[in-house]
């Protein structure tokens, strides 16, 4: 029993003794199993391993590094774990092998044995991080007054760059003081960068950092501070300039739509257009004055006054007979607006300096003809040319001054015909066509308009140019004027002037002649009851004539014509070129007035008729004498051979 | 498109170099000239690492399930016969003709390997073809860095800045020296390793050779 016992208790003993020892064995044991956290090599010329160590098993724990080269079996042990702090192991440069791969592994090792890492393999290449950039400067640079951050730095000083074992890419990053995003910015290989758009007043925060060809990034490098100055006055005074420019522009063009407002209202709203008579005030019209209005109508030079030289030479009646419906009505007065100046049947041609050449009738030969011979007796006729020209003009400013217009009324119940002013408008024009030099063919008209007046067969023919064959009545009374030879002792002052009357009345003739001559017209018996008397003759051996009143009176737009001689018609021509007149009896009156004057000789006959009845009172004319009459006109053109040029 | 202009770099900067820009007289002309020529190869060479860092990274990534694999330490390249410096000082140390001549000699040892590489590549139906064109380009773009290094070289002599030593490595013993079977045991893995640091060294040394020769450009 007691031997059990005993057993029993040296078991327990020993079990106790066991228990011991392993309560003290928790407490200490193998280190625990390190790490390689991370080995990092700044210039790719030395590197550096870091460990973590694991627990340490309650013993102290050594730990040491080795390594193994690539393709050999050696094993190092790390030769600097101090100089890159606890738990590492610094490589310097000769133990530093590029393009080798590295074998490393930690081992932990105390009283109790000896723990062993994972092996790392590394090749130095490929874990290079660098230090961050050096030497950062951060200015504010202008570039055309807006500012710029200018930031330069350079290459940790461990780093060769400049021998090309590495080659470093930079990168920075800027941000407002206060704010959290950051503006990265990839600079490559240059150490110099410039930041833009930047805010005005605004404190910057800068850092730089950089990387190898394949590597890691450094850290940043410590910030820099920059404040970047105001420009914010200039930020305004741009404003204000552009404010300033606008607003100008629009004052501009208001002004230029005001001015042109008046031409844009009439764009829109045209006015509507008044009436546009020349001459026509509406003022007057407002006022209410039609007399006045009309008055203003009236043109007041027309018809034009003559000078006061003329205003004795002029004629102030003439009668003129025209036959059939050409009846021309010559009044005093001015007032010619009634219809008595209306022609009958027979439209008016305003432009009167047409001849009858226009009228596709007989005379277009005859005028030609006429033309022709009137060139020949120019160089004649020139001499006394002027004085007719005088003549003429003194004529015309007298008829003119009776007459307005340029009708021809062929009023049959006027027996007289005026046609003295109106006739003798145009006449300015021409002159004494045949003895001036005008155009040949517009004397040839004038001779032709005065032909048509004498033969009663063409009468119908000039019909539809009245306002011609009142220019040919007139030319005709002129003639006749010429011709006539009522007062003989007028034409037979003196010897020169009588020459010179002869010339002259041979030139009239002639040139009636002419126009007479080819058309074998009867004179018609168109009778001139007012005479021009010579007056005088000037030193220029011009004859001025003197209107001799008519014994008649002178009334109211009537001319009277005197029963006499007529001698303007030309009966022909003979082979020696001497004009044939023909001496024609008046008998006829012819008056303006509502045949009033029927008296004058027994052949009166109403005025209305009188046209019609020249032809008959032609027939019962006397017949041609072809001598000389006592009238020296028409015997001197007999006696006096036209010379033919 | 990129790696087709990089490749059209180095064809350009062997035409350029065939019709003289400068004149015998400017010198200056000359030496901007062959910094350009330094610095063209050394664009083209980075773009070359550049891809086999892909290449390989791919690799690790499909085919190697576990990165560090304790016992692979033989891994041994065929152009670990060549002696290259393997620091910064060896390499400073090395004359410009001898630093030279590695680079060649390496750029004509790995001509073979790497288009058999592209060859087995295109022949994996693992493969994507974005990694067998990348296998491609890197064959082609290695033929042309050697050329485009050889008239670097032919400049450099030129100019005298190096001797004619160095040889003429294009010639057909220089290629048969290279021609051995050893990279036909290396696997393909183990290839694209080695060219990746291969290329990583003629990256670098064609810079510390420009470096020393036109350090005024950009070092």
């Amino acid at each position: 029993m007691m031997k059990k016992f005993g057993e029993v208790i040296l078991l327990l003993l020993l079990l106790l003794l066991f228990f011991v020892p392993h309560a003290e064995g928790t407490r200490y044991s193998l280190p625990g199993k390190p790490a390689l956290t991370r080995c990092r090599s700044p210039e790719k010329e030395t590197f550096t391993c870091w460990w973590e160590p694991g627990s340490d098993g309650g013993l102290p724990t050594t730990y040491a590094l080795y390594y193994r080269k690539e393709n050999s079996e050696t094993v190092y042990e790390c030769p600097d774990y101090h100089t890159a702090g606890k738990n590492s192991c610094f490589f310097n440069k000769n133990d530093t092998s590029i393009w080798v791969n590295y074998n490393i592994t930690v081992v932990a090792s105390n009283a109790l044995g000896s723990t062993f890492s994972d092996p790392v393999d590394i090749d130095v290449v490929y874990i290079v991080k660098p230090n961050p950039p050096e030497k950062v400067a951060v200015t504010v640079m202008e570039d055309k007054g807006w500012p710029f951050l200018r930031v330069s730095w350079e290459p940790p000083h461990k780093a060769d760059t400049r021998s090309g074992w590495i080659t470093l890419i930079y990168e920075l990053r800027v941000k407002l003081d206060g704010e959290n995003e950051w503006e990265m910015h990839l600079a490559g290989q240059q150490k110099m960068f410039n930041i833009f758009s930047l805010r005005s007043g605004g404190r910057y925060l800068v850092q730089v950092r950089c990387k190898p060809d394949h590597g890691f990034w450094s850290e940043w490098s410590s910030a820099s501070h920059i404040k970047v100055p105001d420009y914010f006055h200039r930020e305004r005074s741009v404003w204000i300039l552009i404010t300033v420019f606008f607003a100008f522009i629009f004052l501009i063009v208001s002004w230029c739509i005001h001015i042109n407002s008046h031409s844009l209202k009439h764009c829109i709203l045209p006015p509507v257009p008044g009436p546009k008579i020349r001459g026509f005030d509406k003022q007057l019209l407002k006022n209410g004055k039609s007399e006045d209005i009309f008055s203003a109508l009236v043109v007041s030079d027309f018809p034009p006054t003559s000078s006061s030289n003329y205003e004795d030479l002029l004629v102030e009646y003439l009668e003129v007979y025209i036959p059939e419906e050409q009846e021309l009505i010559l009044e005093e007065s001015k007032d010619l607006h009634d219809g008595c100046l209306k022609p009958k049947g027979s439209t008016f041609d305003s432009d009167s300096g047409r001849g009858s050449c226009d009228s596709h009738t007989l005379l277009m030969d005859k005028c030609g003809e006429a033309k022709d011979d009137e060139q020949q007796t120019d160089q004649d006729g020139s001499q006394t040319g002027s004085e007719a020209q005088r003549q003429q003009a003194a004529w015309e400013q007298e008829a003119l001054t009776y007459a307005h217009e340029d009708m021809i009324s062929p009023d049959m119940s006027s027996g007289r015909v005026k046609t003295w002013p109106s006739v003798f408008s145009p006449l300015p024009q021409y002159s004494l066509s045949p003895l001036s030099q005008p155009s040949s063919l517009e004397t040839a008209k004038q001779h032709c308009l005065s032909d048509s007046l004498f033969p009663p067969a063409s009468l119908s023919s000039y019909l539809t140019q009245p306002g011609q064959s009142t220019k040919e009545a007139l030319r005709s009374s002129y003639s006749d004027f010429c011709s006539s030879n009522k007062q003989p002792h007028l034409l037979h002052p003196q010897p020169d002037a009588r020459h010179h009357l002869q010339a002259h009345s041979d030139v009239n003739i002639s040139s009636i002649g002419h126009k007479e001559a080819p058309a074998g017209l009867q004179l018609p018996t168109v009778q001139s009851t007012e005479y021009v008397e010579v007056h005088t003759v000037n030193e220029d051996d011009m004859v001025l004539l003197h209107p001799v009143p008519s014994g008649h009176s002178h009334g109211k737009g009537c001319l009277q014509m005197h029963q006499g001689e007529d001698y303007s018609k030309v009966n022909g021509v003979d082979k020696n070129n001497v004009l044939l007149l023909q001496r024609d009896v008046i008998e006829e009156q012819v008056d303006m007035c509502p045949c009033e004057n029927q008296d004058m000789n027994g052949a009166t006959e109403s005025c209305c008729t009188s046209a019609q009845k020249s032809i008959p009172c032609i027939h019962t004319t006397l017949p041609v004498q072809e001598e000389k009459a006592v009238n020296g006109y028409v015997d001197t053109a007999t006696m006096f051979p036209l010379p033919i040029h | 498109m990129r790696q087709s202009a990089r490749l059209q770099t180095i064809l350009d900067l062997t035409a350029v170099d065939a019709a003289p820009l400068c004149t015998n007289a400017q010198a200056g002309c000359h030496v901007l000239s062959l910094a350009n020529l330094f610095d063209r190869v050394i664009q083209h060479s980075a773009r070359m690492h550049g891809i086999s860092n892909d290449l390989h990274s791919e690799f690790e990534l499909y085919f190697l399930p576990s990165k560090n694999q304790i016992g692979r330490v033989s891994r041994n390249c065929h152009t670990s016969s060549i002696l290259t410096p393997n620091g910064k000082e060896n390499a400073q140390r090395m004359a410009r003709e001898e630093l030279t001549e590695v680079i060649l000699k390496l750029l004509v040892a790995w001509r073979d390997p790497l288009w058999h590489f592209h060859q087995s590549m295109a022949h994996h139906h693992d493969f994507n073809n974005f990694s067998s064109n990348k296998s491609l380009e890197m064959s082609d773009m290695v033929h042309e860095l050697r050329k485009g290094v050889q008239k670097v070289v032919e400049k450099m002599q030129m100019l005298g800045i190096i001797s004619n030593s160095v040889s003429n490595l294009a010639s057909p013993e220089a290629l048969l020296a290279s021609d051995s079977a050893e990279w036909r045991l290396m696997k393909d893995y183990d290839l694209l390793y080695c060219f990746r640091r291969d290329s990583n060294k003629v990256q670098n040394y064609l810079k510390i050779l420009k470096c020393r020769i036109v350090p005024e450009h950009g070092c």
